[in-house]
């Protein structure tokens, strides 16, 4: 579904991501993992076009996006939930929600929405409530609904643990799994907490300054003690 | 090696180098006003009147990075308190020397520094746009508050000024001196005038006529050739002689032929006698061969300018002007290593409105006038024009900055004569140029024609550096 | 008494105009979080457009339609000169050129239509009407005024709340990174706002023309008072410019009436630092006025 070619992006003088090649198949959670400042955020922010690669490609369903701009990338199926507050404290629940959706038609977003609400039923009971009304986990679930709102084939979550507590985080991260498989959905989780993230991935891929240091199958990845050791800081 | 060294950081020895830059700057400037038409010499005035304000808004909007527009405000400020200074307590002896012009700035500066630190105050919490508005808002309410107070503040129609030249310069060129010789008339159409080369005590200067010119006791008392005016008499501005005067016919009448003088004015409070000694104190040391009162007006001028040059190139290249970028490039880290984000701000308010106001007192000087019409928002909106448009955060910036705007509309002028363009289009040329001058600048070379250049010389040498620095 | 009331209606329409300018103001903080301190130069300069329209043609709503669209014209052409110094995070550079686009426009507008002050003449009487016997302070005019800011203010309300385009323009000022990735054109909702606000000063200005005589240098108070009232109002507030912008228009209107016409600006100055001093947010506002 999504494919990175070699991917290099670099601020100024710094290279954040150093010819990185990935994979992110539908129906399924691939999960990236890494210490801080080895390239998850970057890598993120240049998938979802707020950031321009200096060279290396961005395939999304066979199709190069790299240099696209971040509205194009969204209403064609790809939806980041950026690090952080994310949601528009401002504006209702239901309008966050909205927001997401707006560019579909009226019916299709109804749908969405009612998808969204069975996922995340308080975001349904607190509808017509302002954001900054709503705890840390449910401002991350909003975050996430609002991505789904755009009926994205592939997700990208940036470090969706940030700030929260483990078990809402796991509960979390299980729906979106569960969301993964049930609607052949791709997903991309970008998570510094890489013991959670690793136990509902699919796939885990290493990130240690730009570049990929190892990718396989989760369990392998969590099993691998030199490499957490070495990488993960566990 | 370690002499070098001593010279880049020892702030003393920067402070010498200053002054030497400046005295040097200051020498040349006075040699060109010596030599140059007068008129010239009155466009002069205007730029290092322009380039003082200028240089306060260096520091504001260059260094410490606040819009302001309220230093047209400050000008009126420092004009006002000028004004009225020189004009009420002119026989009040300070510290035993007459009240004069030098005592009146102060007192502007004094009035300027009182109401920059309130409104820099005010202004140190807000953010830009938010500061833009507020002294937007001065900017427009300030001369309003000259039309409440008629009586004091001369209303509309604004203050007439006496300016206080120094003494004894001009005077001496009403000298009306005995005559021991003996060879030279008395009262005579043929009198030949001064004899603008001869030196004190030296009795070849002539006489003027000076009939029409009462002694100001009120009684009408004329003035009779071999009166002897005294040191202590006070000539006001309307008994000015030019250079004119003084080579020509040195006939001080109404036939229009000598500009500069006012026939029929008194000569001052008290001619003659000393009315305390009741003894003519003789003749008035040094001759001045032609007081002119443009030569007078930009040397003054520039004598300001390069003193507030010499404080600003201090205080710029010295800690204050890197606490002042600090503060603008980054509050935070600036409170973090100890330095006060507002303070600063204030202290950069206090500062240029001490300038601006030093300006004022200046420009009241050359207009002999004060009015609430010469400081409105298009004098505040001209000071941002111009340093915009010089550079930022430059001393040299706000030098071409004043020229442009001095130099500017007398290009349009000289242009629009000569294809006889409609006065509609030639006095909103200038400020049409501006305004897109100003954006253009701001889009394409924001650091002003200093910056670019600046930018040019570093890209040349291989460095990088932001142009707004 | 009738003093009173007569300065109290007379402030009223004032204090529309005001409120005008104040949400053209907020429209383009709004979207941008700038100041346009041009835009009663835009607002001038489509009133001269409106004039020479009515002129011409003796057509009032033609000149006022004509105004509108130069004024959406002209707010988008602003909105692409000074935008791009905000792009590069030159905030100071923005401001400046704002007032550069403003000393242009004056000069510009001088420049085609001359310096003296025009007068229009209104669509309706502008006498006082007649009821129970007696001539009131209020005309027709002034109730087209009213009717009109009213219109205007609903409108834009409903567009804001209960629109598509009014959520992308709000979540496009609040968030703009969020709102792209939301897939909301950011940039053209942006230029909505600017659009928007420079129609909305354009209508302004047409409205407050046959009351005042235009010159390309008569609206500069307007900005004081209006951007005081916004600021008052907070700046993300459309209730808090309108309701401002009226008290502004009474609080002028009472005082010019009462002591003397030359003290509005100072009015306007002191009620402008009070607020700035204590609540810089404005009664209705949200974000930090203050800096650090």
């Amino acid at each position: 579904m999504l494919e990175t070619v070699d991917l290099c992006v670099s601020y100024g003088a710094v290279k954040a991501l150093n010819g990185m090649n990935l994979v992110v198949p539908r129906g399924e959670v691939t999960a990236v993992i890494g210490a801080n400042g080895a390239g998850k955020s970057t890598l993120m922010r240049t998938l979802a076009g707020l950031v321009t690669p200096q060279s290396g490609k961005v395939l999304f369903d066979g199709v190069s996006i790299s240099g696209h701009k971040p509205e194009d990338i969204v209403r064609n199926g790809m939806a980041l939930v950026p690090e952080g507050r994310s949601t528009i404290p401002e504006l209702t629940v239901e309008e966050n929600l909205r927001l997401g959706g707006l560019w579909r038609n009226k019916s299709d977003r109804g749908a969405s929405k009612n998808v969204v609400f069975d996922l995340f039923p308080i975001l349904g009971e607190r509808a017509s409530m302002r954001a900054d009304t709503l705890s840390g986990g449910e401002r991350q679930q909003l975050a996430i609904g609002r991505a789904l709102m755009s009926n994205p084939k592939c997700l990208l979550l940036d470090e969706p643990s940030l700030g929260l507590a483990p078990l809402i985080v796991t509960q979390i991260l299980e729906l979106v799994s569960r969301l993964a498989k049930e609607t052949n959905l791709a997903v991309l989780l970008v998570e510094q907490n890489a013991v959670t993230a690793l136990r509902v991935a699919t796939t885990g891929v290493v990130l240690n300054l730009g570049e990929v240091v190892k990718s396989g199958p989760a369990a392998e990845i969590s099993s691998d003690e030199e490499l957490r050791h070495a990488y993960l800081g566990y | 090696m370690s002499n070098v060294k001593n010279l880049r950081t020892f702030p003393g020895n920067r402070l010498v180098w200053h002054a030497v830059i400046v005295g040097i700057v200051w020498l040349l400037l006075l040699l060109l006003n010596n030599n140059i038409d007068p008129l010239y010499s009155s466009y002069l005035a205007l730029i290092a009147m322009y380039a003082t304000a200028m240089f306060g808004m260096t520091i504001l909007v260059g260094l410490s990075g606040q819009v302001s527009l309220g230093n047209g405000a400050l000008m009126a400020v420092g004009g006002y308190v000028f004004a009225l200074t020189s004009m009420n307590w002119q026989t009040v002896p300070v510290f035993g020397w007459q009240w004069n012009a030098v005592w009146s700035m102060v007192f502007a500066g004094l009035g300027g520094i009182l109401i920059g630190g309130v409104v820099g105050g005010l202004a140190a919490r807000l953010k830009g746009p938010y500061l833009a508005g507020l002294t937007l808002g001065l900017a427009v309410g300030v001369p309003a508050i000259a039309n409440r107070f008629p009586e004091l503040l001369g209303g509309e129609n604004g203050l007439m000024l006496t300016v206080p030249y120094p003494n004894g310069g001009y005077a001496a060129a009403a000298v009306v001196s005995p005559d021991p010789a003996g060879d030279l008339a008395t009262g005579a159409a043929t009198d030949p005038g001064l004899d603008p080369n001869a030196v004190a005590g030296d009795d070849q200067y002539a006489e003027l006529d000076l009939s029409g010119f009462d002694q100001g006791d009120g009684a009408g008392t004329e003035i009779a050739p071999g009166d002897l005016i005294s040191e202590g008499d006070l000539l006001t501005q309307d008994d000015l002689l030019t250079e004119e005067d003084l080579l020509g016919a040195g006939d001080l009448g109404t036939d229009g032929a000598d500009p500069g003088v006012d026939v029929g004015t008194d000569l001052g409070t008290d001619l003659g006698a000393d009315p305390t000694t009741g003894v003519d104190s003789g003749l008035i040391d040094g001759f001045d061969s032609g007081f002119i009162i443009e030569r007078w007006q930009a040397s003054m001028a520039i004598a300001v300018a390069c003193l507030v040059a010499f404080a600003a190139l201090n205080l710029i290249r010295g800690r204050q002007g890197r606490v002042w970028k600090a503060v603008r490039d980054d509050p935070i880290a600036a409170a973090v290593v100890g330095i006060s984000p507002s303070g600063s701000k204030v202290s950069a308010f206090v500062i240029s409105s001490l300038f601006a106001a030093l300006a004022g007192a200046v420009f009241a000087q050359i207009l002999s006038f004060i009015g609430p019409g010469a400081f409105g928002l298009g004098l505040s909106l001209s000071l941002l024009v111009g340093i915009v448009l010089g550079g930022r955060a430059s001393l040299l910036g706000a030098i071409l900055g004043a020229l442009i705007i001095v130099w500017l509309p007398e290009l349009v002028n000289g242009l629009s004569g000569g294809r006889g363009w409609p006065d509609q289009i030639t006095n909103n040329a200038p400020n049409l140029l501006y305004g897109l001058l100003v954006v253009a600048v701001v889009l394409a070379a924001p650091g002003g024609i200093t910056g670019t250049i600046r930018s040019w010389i570093d890209k040349a040498r291989g460095k990088t550096r932001s142009p707004l620095s | 008494m009738t003093n009173f009331l007569d300065y109290l209606l007379g402030g009223f329409s004032n204090g529309a105009v005001i409120a005008l300018m104040a949400l053209a103001l907020v429209l383009v903080w709004r979207s941008t979080r700038m100041i346009n301190f041009a835009q009663v130069g835009q607002a001038m300069f489509t009133t001269y457009i409106a004039l020479t329209v009515q002129q011409s043609t003796g057509n009032w709503l033609l000149a006022l339609v004509v105004a509108m669209g130069a004024g959406l014209i002209l707010g988008t052409i602003v909105f692409f000169l000074v935008i791009r110094p905000v792009k590069n995070s030159d905030t100071t550079g923005a401001i400046i050129a704002t007032f550069g686009v403003l000393i242009a426009l004056q000069a510009a507008a001088g420049m085609i239509w001359g310096g003296d002050p025009e007068g229009f003449i209104p669509p309706v009487s502008n006498a006082g009407l007649e009821f129970a016997g007696r001539v009131w302070p209020i005309s027709l005019y002034d109730i087209l005024v009213w009717t009109v800011t009213a219109a205007l203010v609903v409108g834009l309300t409903l567009l804001f709340t209960k629109t598509s385009l009014g959520l992308s323009m709000r979540a496009s000022a609040f968030n703009p990174e969020v709102a792209r990735l939301s897939g909301v054109r950011v940039n053209r909702m942006l230029i909505t706002g600017w659009a928007l606000a420079g129609a909305t000063g354009a209508i302004g200005g047409v409205l407050i023309a046959p009351v005042a005589s235009i010159s390309p240098n008569s609206f500069d108070i307007l900005l004081v008072f209006a951007f005081t009232a916004a600021v008052i109002g907070g700046l993300d507030s459309l209730i808090g410019a309108v309701t401002f912008g009226i008290g502004t228009g009474l609080v002028i209107s009472l005082v010019s009436g009462y002591t003397d016409a030359s003290n509005a600006p100072v009015v306007a100055l002191v009620l402008l630092t009070v607020n700035l001093l204590l609540k810089p947010d404005g009664v209705f506002g949200h974000h930090g006025a203050r800096s650090v």
